[in-house]
This record gives C-alpha cells, sequence and structure tokens, in this order.
C-alpha cells in the first residue's frame, strides 16, 4: 500500500548509494592503478597469461605478458573520461536545443524536431562507424559521433518537460508579472528539467561506456596497444580457454560501471 | 442496521489529530460531516472505512451492526468493502477505469464483487444504468462522459455492489450548482432506499439539501452536532454561525462603487470562440469600465475564463476584436489564478518571489510590506515555499503580487472556488476593500451565481449555446432523480 503510493519508498537511498559506492570504486580503481608503476604497454614474452596473484602482477597478465591492472586502471580512465565527456556535450547540446524548442516553437521547433527524428532514423552505431570512417583511429570522431546519437534524448526529454511546465498558469502569472524568457528559464523551467537531465545523463553516460567499448571491441576508432576493456576482450577471447579470469575482469568492470550509472539514475525512474 | 461511531480519536505521529468524535448513522437518514480542510472530516471517513494513511492510528468504536470495526484486521476489513461499506471516490471521472467502457465498469461489479453470472450481470448493469438515465451511455468511455456524467457512473458501480453503508467524501467538488444539485439529488436516493449515507463535506449549501443529521467538526473535534435544518437555522457555536453566514447567498451585497466614467479600461467586440468543434460564444460584445467590479458566469465549460483570458490577450479570439485603453501596459492587467498553487514556481519561498518582483519592477520594500501587512500575511510566510502555507495565505500572497503593480483591471478566475467557505468569505472581503483602495476594476469570474450576484454591479451570465447535453439529447439537470 505504502509502495503504491509513495513509489519513491519502494526503492530507498540505499539503491543510490550503492550505484555511487560502485561508480567510486571503478573511479578509484581508475586514479589508484596507474600508480602501482607499471606500464600498461610493457610486453613480457616470458610471462604471459599468469593468473591472478603472481608476483608483481597482482591480476596476472595478458597473452603478451602486459599487466593486466595497469591495463584495466588505464582502460578505466578512458572509459569513464571519454563516457563522461561524450555525454556531457550531449546532455549540454540537447538540453540547451529542447528549451530552444520548447521556447520558441514555431519553425526552429520544427526544424530541430525533424532532425532529432533523422538521426533517430540511423541505427546509432552506424552514425559512429559512418563518423569514424571520416577520422579513422580519431578519439574525437568517436565522442563527436557518440554525442551526436546521445544528445536527441536529452532534446526529447528537455522539450518535453519545458512544455509541460510553459503550460501551467505559474509561467503565464510570470509573464503577467512583467518577467522576462531569462526568470521563467531560471525559476520556472530549470527547476523542474534539471532532475529529470540529470538522471538521463547517468543512462547516457551508460550507454557511451557500453557503446565505446562494442566499437572496440570490432576495432573502431581505438587501436591496440591502447588500454580499452572492449579492445582487451577481443584481444583475450582467443584464449579464454587458458585464462577465463583475464576475459572476465574488463567484461566485469563495464558491467559494474554500467550498473552503478543506472543503480545511480534509477530513483527517478522508479517514481 | 446501524453505524455507530464512538469516542473516535486519531493518532499522528505528532499526536492527536482527531479527538473524541462520535455520532450514529442511521438508514434513510443523511449523516453529513460538516467542516473545513483539516477539520479531520475526511479522517473519519477513512477510519470507518478502514483506509487511514500510514501512520495514522484510530482509537475507539465504531460500530456497524454491532461489530467493532476497529477490532478487525486488516484483511477483514477489506472483506467489507463493496460488501458492506461503499466509499464513493472523490472526483469519479479520475476514479474510473479510463479504458473501459461504461457498462463494463458497473457490469464487473454484479460480476466479481456480488459473484452472479455473466448474463446476469449484463442485465443488472444495464438495469443500473437506465435508472440514473445513462442508457446510452453505456457504451461509452469515461473521457467522452462529462463531469456530471462520470459521476453517475461512479454512483452506479458503487450502488451496483450493494453495500448496505454509503461513504461521499466531497461528492460535490468542482462541480458547478446545476451539477451539484442532480449529484446531491442522486445522494438522497441513495439513502431513501434505505441505506446508511455518510457525506463528508465543507458545502453548507449541499447539507442543508442533503438534511438529516450532522456533525460540524472544527480543529479535530465535533463542535456541535444535532438536525441540520435546526443546525443552520440556529446555529449555536460560533464556528457553525460563520460557516453558515459564509454562504455567498448569505453574504452582505459589495456596495456599488462610483465609476468614474471616460473610456473603457479594455473591450471586446463581437468575439467568437470555438473550442473543440463548439461553439462558446458568437458575437459577444463586452466591455470593463475603469474601477466597476463584473461578474461572469455561467456553468462549467461555458467559456468564462476564455472570456476573461481574451480581455487580458491571453487568449486570442477566433473572430472579433479585443482593444485596452492604449495608455495602459501590460502590466495594468493583472489574473489571480483559480488553484493559486499552480500559480507559483514549486520551488523556491515566497519571500524569493517577492523580492524578485519587487526588484524586478524597482518597487521598494516599504509599501510592499503596508501592503502585506494590510492583507494579513506574515513575515513568517515568506520563509516557506508555496506549498507550506495555506490557500487562502497562497490566494492573499498572489493578491499582494498582482496589486503590487497598480493593476487597473485585475481578473479573479474563480479565485475563491478551491477555498474553504470561511476562507472563501474571507479573501473576497480583502478583496473588496484592497481594490476599492486602489481604485482597480474586477472581473470576477465564477459559477456560483449567488457570489456573482452579491459582488458585482454588473453580472454577465454566459450560457453555453448547448446546455451540457447527454447523448440522448436531454439536458443534465433534467435527469435529475
Amino acid at each position: 500500500m505504502t509502495a503504491l503510493v509513495f513509489p519513491a519508498l519502494a526503492f530507498p537511498a540505499p539503491r543510490r548509494a550503492l550505484g555511487l559506492a560502485l561508480l567510486l570504486a571503478v573511479g578509484v580503481f581508475a586514479l589508484l592503478g596507474p600508480l602501482h608503476g607499471l606500464d600498461p604497454l610493457r610486453q613480457d614474452l616470458s610471462a604471459t597469461l599468469l593468473p591472478p596473484g603472481s608476483a608483481g602482477h597482482p591480476l596476472g597478465t595478458d597473452h603478451l605478458g602486459r599487466d593486466l591492472l595497469a591495463r584495466l586502471a588505464h582502460a578505466a580512465r578512458l572509459s569513464l573520461g571519454s563516457a563522461l565527456a561524450t555525454a556531457l556535450v550531449a546532455a549540454v547540446a540537447g538540453t540547451l536545443l529542447g528549451l530552444l524548442a520548447a521556447l520558441r516553437g514555431g519553425l526552429a521547433e520544427r526544424g530541430l524536431l525533424a532532425l532529432a527524428d533523422a538521426v533517430q532514423a540511423v541505427p546509432a552505431l552506424l552514425l559512429v562507424l559512418l563518423f569514424a570512417a571520416f577520422a579513422p583511429g580519431g578519439f574525437l570522431a568517436l565522442y563527436l559521433g557518440l554525442s551526436l546519437t546521445l544528445w536527441v534524448e536529452f532534446f526529447r526529454l528537455a522539450r518535453s518537460a519545458a512544455l509541460s511546465v510553459l503550460a501551467r498558469p505559474q509561467v503565464e502569472a510570470a509573464r503577467l508579472l512583467g518577467f522576462g524568457t531569462g526568470h521563467i528559464l531560471r525559476r520556472h523551467l530549470w527547476p523542474e528539467v534539471a532532475p529529470v537531465v540529470l538522471t538521463l545523463f547517468a543512462f547516457a553516460a551508460g550507454t557511451a561506456v557500453t557503446s565505446i567499448s562494442a566499437l572496440a571491441f570490432i576495432g573502431v576508432a581505438l587501436r591496440p596497444p591502447t588500454p580499452e576493456w572492449g579492445g582487451m576482450m577481443t584481444e583475450l577471447l582467443p584464449f579464454y580457454a587458458e585464462a577465463p579470469l583475464a576475459l572476465l575482469m574488463p567484461a566485469g568492470l563495464i558491467f559494474l560501471t554500467v550498473l552503478g550509472l543506472h543503480l545511480l539514475a534509477g530513483k527517478e525512474q522508479a517514481a | 442496521m446501524s453505524l455507530i461511531v464512538e469516542g473516535l480519536s486519531i493518532h499522528g505521529p505528532e499526536g492527536c489529530i482527531v479527538r473524541d468524535v462520535g455520532f450514529t448513522a442511521r438508514p434513510g437518514e443523511p449523516m453529513v460531516l460538516l467542516g473545513e480542510t483539516g477539520s479531520g472530516k475526511s479522517l473519519v471517513a477513512q477510519a470507518v472505512m478502514g483506509v487511514l494513511p500510514a501512520g495514522l492510528r484510530a482509537e475507539g468504536r465504531i460500530l456497524l451492526d454491532g461489530q467493532d470495526l476497529l477490532a478487525l484486521s486488516a484483511r477483514e476489513r477489506r472483506g467489507l468493502w463493496g460488501r458492506r461499506i461503499a466509499m464513493l471516490p472523490q472526483e469519479p471521472w479520475s476514479a474510473l477505469d479510463p479504458t473501459m467502457r461504461a457498462f463494463g465498469q458497473v457490469e464487473e461489479v454484479h460480476r466479481l464483487v456480488r459473484g452472479r453470472p455473466a448474463a446476469e450481470a449484463a442485465g443488472a448493469a444495464r438495469a443500473d444504468l437506465a435508472r440514473l438515465g445513462l442508457a446510452t451511455a453505456a457504451r461509452r468511455y469515461p473521457f467522452e462522459l462529462s463531469g456530471g456524467m462520470n459521476q453517475r457512473v461512479a454512483l452506479a458501480a458503487t450502488h451496483a455492489a450493494g453495500a448496505p453503508v454509503l461513504i461521499a467524501d466531497e461528492p460535490t467538488k468542482g462541480l458547478d450548482a446545476a451539477m451539484r444539485d442532480t449529484a446531491a439529488a442522486l445522494l438522497l436516493g441513495e439513502a431513501r432506499e434505505g441505506r446508511i449515507l455518510l457525506v463528508i463535506t465543507h458545502d453548507v449549501v449541499l447539507a442543508g439539501y442533503l438534511g438529516g443529521e450532522a456533525v460540524v467538526m472544527l480543529e479535530g473535534q465535533a463542535v456541535e452536532s444535532g438536525p441540520l435544518r435546526q443546525l443552520l437555522a440556529a446555529p449555536r457555536h460560533e464556528y457553525t454561525r460563520r460557516l453558515v453566514a459564509a454562504d455567498p447567498a448569505r453574504w452582505a451585497s459589495w456596495p456599488a462603487r462610483p465609476v468614474p466614467g471616460g473610456r473603457a479600461l479594455v473591450e471586446g467586440r463581437g468575439l467568437h470562440k470555438r473550442l473543440g468543434g463548439r461553439e462558446l460564444f458568437g458575437g459577444l460584445t463586452l466591455e470593463v469600465a475603469a474601477g466597476e467590479v463584473l461578474a461572469v458566469s455561467g456553468p462549467s465549460g461555458c467559456g468564462k475564463t476564455t472570456l476573461g483570458n481574451m480581455l487580458l490577450g491571453l487568449a486570442r479570439p477566433d473572430a472579433g476584436e479585443v482593444r485596452r485603453r492604449p495608455d495602459l501596459g501590460p502590466l495594468s492587467f493583472q489574473k489571480l489564478y483559480q488553484d493559486p498553487m499552480a500559480a507559483f514556481p514549486p520551488t523556491g519561498t515566497l519571500g524569493q518571489a517577492l523580492t524578485e518582483l519587487l526588484r524586478r519592477h524597482a518597487i521598494p520594500r516599504a509599501p510592499a510590506e503596508a501592503l502585506m501587512r494590510r492583507l494579513r500575511l506574515t513575515e513568517v510566510l515568506l520563509g516557506r515555499r508555496a506549498d507550506q502555507v495555506s490557500g487562502g495565505q497562497l490566494q492573499r500572497f498572489g493578491l499582494l503580487r498582482a496589486l503590487l503593480l497598480k493593476p487597473a483591471l485585475l481578473f479573479a478566475d474563480e479565485a475563491t472556488s478551491r477555498l474553504d467557505p470561511v476562507t472563501q468569505q474571507e479573501v473576497m472581503d480583502l478583496l473588496r476593500e484592497v481594490v476599492a483602495e486602489q481604485g482597480t476594476a474586477l472581473l470576477v469570474v465564477t459559477h456560483e451565481e449567488a457570489l456573482a450576484a452579491k459582488v458585482a454591479g454588473r453580472v454577465v451570465h454566459l450560457a453555453p449555446q448547448v446546455v451540457g447535453l447527454s447523448p440522448d439529447g436531454v439536458p443534465e439537470a433534467a435527469l435529475a432523480l
């Protein structure tokens, strides 16, 4: 009964705390891992596929004898950093355009909606592949391509949230009292739009983590020997019979990161 | 058969909310709990039903045919719902299943609650709907029906369960005068069939119509009880007196104000407006003179608010023109909203809202504080958010906000229709005084004819082109039992 009336109570703060804890753990791993001092690129062909717990290699080594801890930690930095960067660009652009569309209406709104439809009509990864093809090996093309697919949801969500607020008497009252668009943005729209956008941001970052890994897995944009979770899975896949743990580690990190982001975002979703 | 409430107290985490309420409800004679928002009257109904919000606890005895309901387990009480005790939901149009036709909503009660075979249930549902004049509405969805018709569908569904006790919580909330009478007639019909009827309301007019017995509640206590007719004719307690006097029909008329003449503040010529394929008005001409009080009244959905919005430039007529006096800027036209909560941003304090307004228009603080005192708004309220003050306080704050801009015309759009009667009277009295002091013209839009007649120098009656026709072409009011 209580859960029906107050759905938020059914998914209390512990859920978000767990998400935050997971992300913090991955973040600490990304920051402290490199302090271990080993070069993620240094090969040692005399010590390949060592199991976790080996001397000098706490998590073992891969098929070229590279230290897995160093590689996973560097990859974590790359994944987290690029996921946050792409989601941020998408969030800022999408939200601003969504607010603009809701406020201006008319041709600007119709044009942006048509653009959003056009972007969504193309499968997201295909669009990124297209960008990557123009600038092979470049991080920037990857980020730009991802942001280009992610902004659409921010745009749609910000626009619909803003439209519902704009239809309320509170906005009409503010205009009658002589307040301008800046005031309406700040006092009426932002408090309503921000929570929705923040929730979507966590989901979008999760999507970016999986997308980057998926692209690296099929060998797009990020090239060996750059350590990347998806790329590491590709490299280790042929050796999964000998070193299953080595393959599980990058997969597990992707899982934990995306889980953490979704748990963090989950509160709004539940309510 | 009887429903006896004895020494009922309801305790919350912060202490006692309802203290020692008792009454006896008998079949055929409505029992009315009368009181304002926060008086605890709805909690009493919830305690009888067994749906008190989490954290609240009822003490005392609620005897239904000698069985103490408070001694039963939650599961046993749920077993009584529909079969022994039924509750007519507040605002039935939001309580009906939007994906189910009227027929299905009633038929399933016969089938599932009373366990009748499908063919028999269908026949009974058809008979129930026909009894309430809904025969032709059976195949329609709630969104295709008017508010009054939805209420009848909800009543038919409640009736179908055959519970001997019917509780109606604010059955006339959001209904205009004509629909209020219909709803009251329906409830009275239920009582006359031999049901125990418990009605929770703040509406003195509805209570007077129902008759029977009443308990007047104030701040969680029963302050007066007795036969309604006697109670309304000769109220003993101070609060009952105020409640009875707050009925707009008993107000003193507002004194006529001298109208200085000169050009009208705003004039609408040949206004046409269609909404949803229905003509609201065609060729309406109307002007508001400086300093006058003009009321526009009519049933809900007749376009009163749209008319006011057009005069303020917030809505556009399909044809015709609205001319505002050229020397008046847009700030000279202000509005009070029906739901004051919806007219304030939900975040930030009222003090913040006030400071922003003063800064925006370079209004000094001192006159604003003087006006605040005039409107009996205390400094404490400035530290609160819109949802942390009462409806009356917030509406007075809305009045403060509008009057600070020294408007020439204030449009009060059903500004007190959501307030309790006593609060409504207080706000309207204050409104009368301050607009008279500032010389502001007032455009009052209301569905209450009595209120319009008392406050305005002139009343414009808007009649919809087609008066709430039910699908079989019979006007709604004619369907009253």
